[in-house]
This record gives C-alpha cells, structure tokens and sequence, in this order.
C-alpha cells in the first residue's frame, strides 16, 4: 500500500491549497500531489519532474495568457503588484515540483541526503553554467541567495587582511548605491580587518551610462592617488535602489586596466533581467538570485567564481564535514536544511521555456512594458524617469509628484505602507536628497517592475491612487509613524 | 469549525482538540499513524535522530505560512514575518528557561550556531585579543562539522585545540568527568588559558548522555572563558534548562526531536560582555541590532520552519504528558528495543541506560566483522537497499591498553545507534533484529556486502 498523504488536512485547511488545486486522496507514489489544470501541460508527476530529462511541452503554442494568470492565481489578485524586484514570484507548476521534492525529502531523509540530494544539485548548477556562459561546473555554487554569496566573498577578502596577504589600508571600492545589506557586510569584514572603503558617487537621475563611468575612474583614480592599492571592486549590476542598470563590462575593464585585484559583481537581479555572460562580462565573482526574476521559489542563488583554484578559497561560513572539498561541494551541504529550493532549477527553467523566446523574450516584453509604464506614468504626472530606458531592465524608476512631500526615507516607507493598506499597490519608493538649488525637486521614485503576470491595470490603479492623492492635497507629514 | 484566514494576520491554523495521543511500545495509535503517514512504509525508520521527522499537522501548518508569503510577500515581510518570529523565540525561551527573549536566537541548525561561535573565537585569535598559546578544548567524538569548523576559524587564526578522548563503552558519569578534567589541565599546560570549551549534550557517534551541569561548574572552576553546549539532539529527548546549566551558548535542533520540519534550531545566548560580538556571518541590514534580530532577517529566505515552532508546541501538548511524557516513553522504548537486540545477539549496549535519552547503541556481532568505518558505511548502506532498514553504524577502533567488550566470538567493533520516535513500532526493531540475524546465518561480513 503506497503512503497516503492524508486528505483530512485539505479538506479541513482548503486555504493551504493553491487556488487551482483540489483536496484529493492523493497516492504519493504516482499521483502528482497537485492537479495542474488541463490547459497547461500536465506531465507533471512525482517520477517525470525528478528525472535527469527535462519535459518538452507536448503541444505546439506557447504559454497563452489565461495560462500565465493561472499560475500566479495565488498572488493577491487585489493587489496591484508591481514591486517583482524586492521578492521576486513562484508560478504554481514550479511550487508544485518544489511540494514535490520537499515530500521525497520527507518519505525517506536518509536515503534522500545520501543518494539523490547531490545529483540534484549538480543538475541545477549544470543548467546554471550553461545558461551563464560559464566554463567548467566547477565554477558554480549554490547558495541561499546574493547576501550569502556577499559574505562568502567578504569573509574571503576580511581573511587576506588577517593574514597579511592584504595591508592595513588597502581599499575596497563600491557602489554609493550599493545594497543595503552589502554595504553593512563590507563594514562588518572588511573595515573591521583594516580595510578602507571607497564608494563611487554618481548623481541620480542618471541621462548616460557615461556618468557612472567617469564616476567610477574618478574614484579609482582618487584611491590610487591616495596611495591605496584596490583589492576588490563590488559591482552591482543593476542596483537595487535607486535602480539602473550599471555598465558592468566597462567597469570590468577599468578595473583590469587600474590593476585591482579582484571584481565582484553583485548581480542579485542579474539572471532573468539582463543578459548575463561571464566571458563577456570578465569579473573574479558574479552572484545572482533565481527568486527574484527566474521564477524559483525562495530562495536559491548561484556564485560564480571565475577560476576554479578561486573556489578552493572561498569557503561557505557555515562550515560543514566538506569544509576544503571547494565552495560548491560545501555550499551543497550546510547542515541538514531543506534543500528542495536548490533542486527546482531544472523545473524553472522548463517554464521558462514555454514563452516564446524562452528568456530572451520574457526580458524583452517585461522591458519593453515596464518603459511604456513607466513614461506613460511619468508624463501623467509631470514628471520624469530615473534613466533613460538604455540604462534599465525590467524595473524602472519613476519620479512622483513634488506635492507628496517626500522628505525622507521614512516618509518613503509610510508612503509605500499607505498605498499598500488604501489603496492595494505594493511598490518601492525611493527618497532623493535634493540638491542645493534645486527647484521643486522631486525627491521620490517609485520603483516599478514588471513581470510576466503584470497587467495594464496595474499600472493604472498606481496612477489613480497617486492622482488621488494629489487632488486630496495629501502630504507625507500626514502619515502616522 | 472556523477556519481563520491566514491572511488575516492571525493564528495560521485553528487550534486542535487535545485527544490525549496514546503512547505506548507496542506501536503508535491510529492518529499518529496519520501524522506521519508521509513516511515511506515498509522501512524500519529506527534512525530519527540524523534527521528527526515532522508530523502531517505540523507541515499543514508550514504550508501555510509558506503560501502566505507567497501570496504577498512584501507584506508577509513589513508585518507578518517578525511578529512569527517573536512568538517562536517566546515559545523556547519559556521552554528551556532562558530570562530573556533576547537571549534566543533562531538559526538554520546547529552547524550554523558553531560557526557563529567559533567565528568570534577565530577573530579573537587574529586580532590579538587572544595569545597563540590560548586553546579550545572539544571532545574527539565531537560531531565532525564542528570539528572542520574549529579547523576553519580557530586552527587557521592561530589558535590551539585539545581533543578529550572519552571511554567507549561507558559504563559511568564519572569516566566522562576524569577525562574532562584531565583534558582542561592539558588546555592549560602551555600557559596558555581556555578560551572556549565545546561540550556536547548527547554526543552523535557514539551516542550517550554527557553530564553537562557537572563539566560546566568544573570549566568555571578551572576558568574557562567561554561554554558552548552542543546540543543538537537534546530538545525533545532530555530535559533542557538554560539558567541550571550556567552555560554561555546553548544550541539544539528543532527538527531532529522536536517535531519541527527542516530545519531550524533554538541558539541560546547568555547576555553578556560578549553579546554585542557575535554575529551571523550573513550580513544584512539588522547587522548590529544582535543576534537574534540578525537571524531572523539574513535575505529573502524561506522561513516557514522557524514559524511553525508553535504549531510543534501544539502537537507535543497533545500527548499524554507532553514532551515530558514523549521523553520518558522513548526513553523507555529505546531502552527496551536495545535490549532485547543486544540480548538476540549476544552483545552489549554502549552506555547503561541512565546515560541515553531516545537513542543508544546496540553492539554488532563480531561475526559481521566491521573492521573499519569503511565497512560500517557499507553495512548500513546494505541494510538500507536489502532490507529496509535505516540504522546508523558506529565503527570503534580498538584503543592501545583498552580492553574492549566481547561476544561470544570475538571482539565487539561495531554499534548500531537505534532511535525511538513516536512513530516506532516494535516490528521496527524486529526487521532489524531479524536482518542482523540472518546476515549472520548466510556467514556475511562487511566486506563483501554489496551497497546498493
């Protein structure tokens, strides 16, 4: 008799489904633990979905709308959900896969961990690598998400200090924009061992990539006339906030030229956004997230390492019985965890491909759309772009109207609190200082993203809440804290 | 029946019935049945403590957290996750008598806990603060990924580590409390001072209790700087009480025994000089707000196992008993299953039974001559693909000047370390009673059994 997963939680907790699911007795042996509705391909079963062959659709035509909306059909549909870029989404068919290895997981752990949870990863790395352009599977781990890889890296650097390779006062060059969290990582390990920071400063908005280039040998060249020898560049490839996409492979090219020693790109919205190629792009380091816009579930990474002896190095934090096996081997195995998040590449990647033009045509039409927004936005409210649409992917940032009253960042986040609980919108807003002078400044931007689920409408319910709140007269010194 | 909305911001499930869940050795009632129905039937799953299980109720219950985040995660962020958090860290705080919520931390498991540790041991040592000839003293049956840890942060940073052999079998407290205490003088030998002493709370392979309230007062005695209690196996198999214990850090998986779904671990920190020091290793902006508060937010992760900590109290509460009762019947199960297979085969438990909480190791027959660790791997990994059996197998190499147990034919190398978890049936412990036996009878050893 195979396992029964018990029907008594479904019918008595409908709510855990998702919505296109139906309780069921279900045989954990065949069945698939979720019906997938007719209209999408439906090979999806326990066997099928954890073999080493990917699916291809069985049908000629390519994802049809209804089909989209369908697995997203657990989103908030009163939610108008433009803000892709801080969590990223999960369609249904791949939460499925994901329910499906957690439970293989749980039938047998032992067995899972010793015989299939390896070749399971190796299998999401492979696809990894060939979709990065990287060389060898070698060169790719898979961590949690970009601010482990962060760590990884920093704690690489912060042990060069420790152990004189590096000198008290080297530097590390980054962003001003730089995430959040990197930069307290890089006060954290790297100032702590004796390092300096040299952040690169480059005004928002931005009209050309030019700016950020002169920017960036500006503050190289403002190190090195410090006396500073650079040992590591931190990039990011698309900021997060304000966002643009940065020129990374100018960048790169600088640093090779001005002799720092180690470039990291911090791509956390990398793959799915933008064109991500190593042999193009040439950094030391590369990591990106795969929740935030491919489609995985939270949450699963990947840090790439340029030359295999770089990966003997660096070493996860979490220190396992692999510890000096290589970062992938010992990022595969950080203690018992579940791991399932890993395992779903494959199965991502298979939704990928039932758009047309697999990821070159998802990154194309949310392109496309979040600029037609975005300007449509714009010019609804007097206002402008964060960069011109060469300078951005799928998310772009768009100037709200002087008369909010921005005037920090805390005003930022009660404005984003506020439209979520009136109004339903979910979107980043950004505080810029204005400068001295500056007429009428417009000292907030929204980031606005747009995914394969987005619609029109949602856009729209953004530009009447913010018309709305123009016409009330409302300011940001109106919200509570 | 209500149902409350997760979406709400309430409670994510509706609190069940207290039924009373009858426990008793002769095998699991018709609900417990259910709860783990997931497992996969036909094994003798008689190793809950490498990677624990969870119960059906419990998952439901992750599930839900997980579809909410789902659903909207940027709010399941701002004003759900936090809030879950808390009432998790509550909810262990009060269970292992800690003062102050601020002094648990959730982490990922217990490898992540040591690194936290060993991570400010490790800076310490390169900045100075301590001397090269400064130690850390472990046990050498210390499970490995804390031993690779020590390597990666103390070793590499200059430091110097002393490793405290134990007796195997033991047969008294005390053996445990003469080697520790002999171990601390060698830490001191060069001068140097103890800076930190790892001591686990029920050891991995080989499997026993250790007296850690007694090792405790005497590192406080011999003046060690710093106490870092192991114990990934001990909630939900001995009594865990923080403050009694006197230790510095404290860290026990959820999962293995406590019901919870992988993977997540309370990490006790006493407040102290040292708190504002330790750190996760992974940086985010709650970096400096301390431990706890780093650990709940280390970027967008899935942190569902870690929200259900509530939903786990719930299921133990609905034993007979509760956990105290869930403790005491494995306990006595495992006792029991030990015996009854060291009596089939001849041979001897690894400790007396005073010195096991849910776990013990049954000796092997020297017959199936396990020789190596080589061939204990092998032969779990045979009675795993040939007879459904999941047990892991200690191999003991025989010391110089020990006298090691025997059977009737040779001398005892090799243990198996049985668990007992409510799902256990006494068939369970037969399949493997009776694999061993027949393995015997077909003149196996270790060496030529197939893997897989």
């Amino acid at each position: 008799m195979g396992g029964r997963w018990t029907i008594y939680y479904y019918h008595r907790f409908p709510l855990f489904l998702l919505p296109n699911q139906t309780p069921q007795i279900l045989n954990l042996k065949s069945e698939p633990l979720f019906q997938i509705p007719v209209a999408c391909y439906s090979d999806h079963c326990l066997n099928h979905n954890l073999s080493h062959s990917p699916i291809k659709p069985k049908f000629s035509s390519f994802i049809t709308d209804s089909q989209i909306q369908s697995e997203f059909a657990h989103h908030d549909q009163g939610v108008a959900r433009i803000n892709n870029g801080s969590f990223g989404c999960c369609p249904a068919s791949v939460i499925t896969v994901l329910q499906q290895w957690q439970l293989k997981y749980l039938r047998q752990p032992d067995h899972f961990n010793y015989n299939e949870l390896q070749k399971g990863i190796l299998k999401s790395r492979t696809i990894i690598k060939d979709l990065i352009n990287a060389d060898h599977v070698d060169e790719i781990s898979v961590v949690d998400n970009a601010t482990t890889a962060v760590a990884i890296v920093l704690q690489h650097t912060a042990w060069a200090f420790a152990e004189g390779i590096y000198e008290k006062g080297n530097a590390i060059v980054m962003l001003h924009y730089a995430y959040g969290a990197v930069k307290k990582s890089i006060k954290a390990y790297i100032s702590r061992a004796g390092g300096d920071v040299i952040e690169v400063h480059f005004k928002f908005p931005v009209n050309s990539k030019d700016e950020v280039i002169s920017a960036f040998r500006k503050a190289l060249a403002k190190g090195k006339a410090n006396g500073k020898r650079i040992r590591l560049a931190v990039i990011d490839h698309i900021t997060s906030m304000p966002s643009i996409v940065i020129p990374v492979k100018k960048l790169v090219e600088i640093c090779r030229e001005e002799g720092v020693d180690q470039v990291f790109v911090d791509a956390a919205h990398g793959i799915g956004c933008t064109v991500v190629d190593m042999k193009e792009i040439g950094a030391d380091f590369y990591t990106s997230n795969l929740h935030k816009w491919f489609f995985c579930p939270p949450s699963v990474a990947f840090l790439y390492c340029r030359k295999w002896s770089k990966c003997l190095d660096l070493h996860h934090p979490v220190v396992s019985h692999e510890y000096g096996n290589g970062l992938p081997i010992e990022s595969a195995w950080v203690g018992t965890r579940d791991y399932s998040t890993y395992l779903v590449v494959p199965s991502a990647l298979e939704f990928i491909n039932r758009f047309e033009n697999g990821m070159q045509g998802i990154m194309k039409r949310n392109h496309d759309a979040v600029v037609e927004m975005g300007k449509m936005l714009a010019k609804a409210w007097g206002t402008n772009l964060g960069c011109p649409p060469e300078m951005c992917a799928t998310m772009v940032m768009v100037g709200l109207p002087a008369c909010l009253g921005i005037s920090s960042e805390n005003d930022s986040l009660k404005l984003r609190t506020h439209l979520r609980e009136r109004f339903g919108v979910e979107v980043p807003i950004y505080y810029r200082e204005p400068e001295d002078g500056e007429d009428e400044p417009i000292t907030g931007y929204a980031r606005i993203s747009h995914q394969v689920y987005n619609k029109v409408d949602d856009y729209q319910k953004f530009r009447g809440a913010v018309d709305q709140l123009v016409v009330d007269g409302f300011t940001c010194t109106h919200l509570l804290d | 029946m209500d149902e409350e909305d997760p979406r709400n911001g309430d409670e994510p499930i509706p609190k069940k019935p207290r039924v009373g869940l009858a426990l008793s050795i002769s095998g699991p009632g018709p609900e417990i049945r259910e709860e783990f129905a997931h497992h996969q039937p036909g094994i003798a799953r008689i190793n809950n403590g490498s990677f624990g299980s969870c119960p059906g109720s419990v998952l439901a219950a992750q599930r839900a957290w997980q579809l909410r985040f789902l659903h909207q995660p940027d709010e399941f962020y701002f004003k759900t996750l936090r809030k879950g958090i808390l009432e998790s860290r509550t909810v262990i705080k009060d269970l292992i008598n800690a003062d102050h919520v601020d002094e648990v931390s959730l982490v990922d498991n217990a490898t992540t806990a040591a690194a936290i540790v060993l991570q400010q041991i490790g800076q310490a040592f390169s900045h100075g603060l301590f001397c090269k000839n400064d130690t850390v003293v472990m046990f050498h049956c210390a499970f490995q990924a804390i031993k690779k840890s020590i390597q990666a942060y103390v070793v590499r940073a200059g430091g110097a580590v002393v490793e405290i052999q134990l007796p195997f079998p033991l047969h008294s407290r005390q053996q445990i409390v003469s080697e520790f205490r002999k171990g601390l003088e060698r830490g001191k030998a060069n001068g140097g001072k103890i800076r930190l002493a790892i001591i686990d709370h029920i050891t991995s392979m080989p499997s026993f209790v250790i007296p850690v309230r007694e090792l405790v007062d005497i590192c406080r005695e011999e003046g060690v700087d710093q106490v870092f209690v192991d114990a990934a196996h001990a909630m939900g198999t001995v009594p865990v009480d923080v403050k009694e214990l006197g230790v510095d850090f404290y860290v026990s998986n959820l999962h293995k025994w406590f019901f919870c779904p992988p993977s997540v671990a309370l990490f006790y920190c006493r407040k102290s000089l040292i708190s504002s020091q330790i750190h996760h290793p992974v940086v985010t902006e709650e970096y400096g707000k301390g431990l706890p508060m780093e650990s709940s937010w280390i970027g967008t992760r899935d942190y569902s196992s870690q929200l259900v900590v509530p939903s786990a109290l719930e299921f133990v509460n609905r034993f007979q008993g509760g956990l105290q009762g869930i403790m005491k019947r494995n306990h006595d199960g495992v006792v029991q299953m030990g015996s009854m297979l060291a009596e089939s085969w001849g041979t001897i438990l690894g400790s007396p039974p005073h010195m096991c909480g849910s776990m013990i190791m049954v000796g092997l027959p020297s017959r199936l001559c396990i020789t190596s660790e080589d061939d204990a791997s092998r032969l779990r990994s045979h009675l795993r693909a040939y007879y459904s059996v999941e047990v892991p197998i200690y191999y003991h190499a025989p010391r110089d000047g020990e006298v090691g147990p025997r059977d009737k034919e040779g001398l005892i190398t090799g243990y198996a370390r049985i668990s007992h978890q409510v799902y256990n049936t006494l068939e369970d412990y037969h399949k493997f009673r009776d694999a061993i036996n027949q393995l015997i009878e077909d003149g196996k050893v270790c060496k030529m059994l197939l893997a897989e």
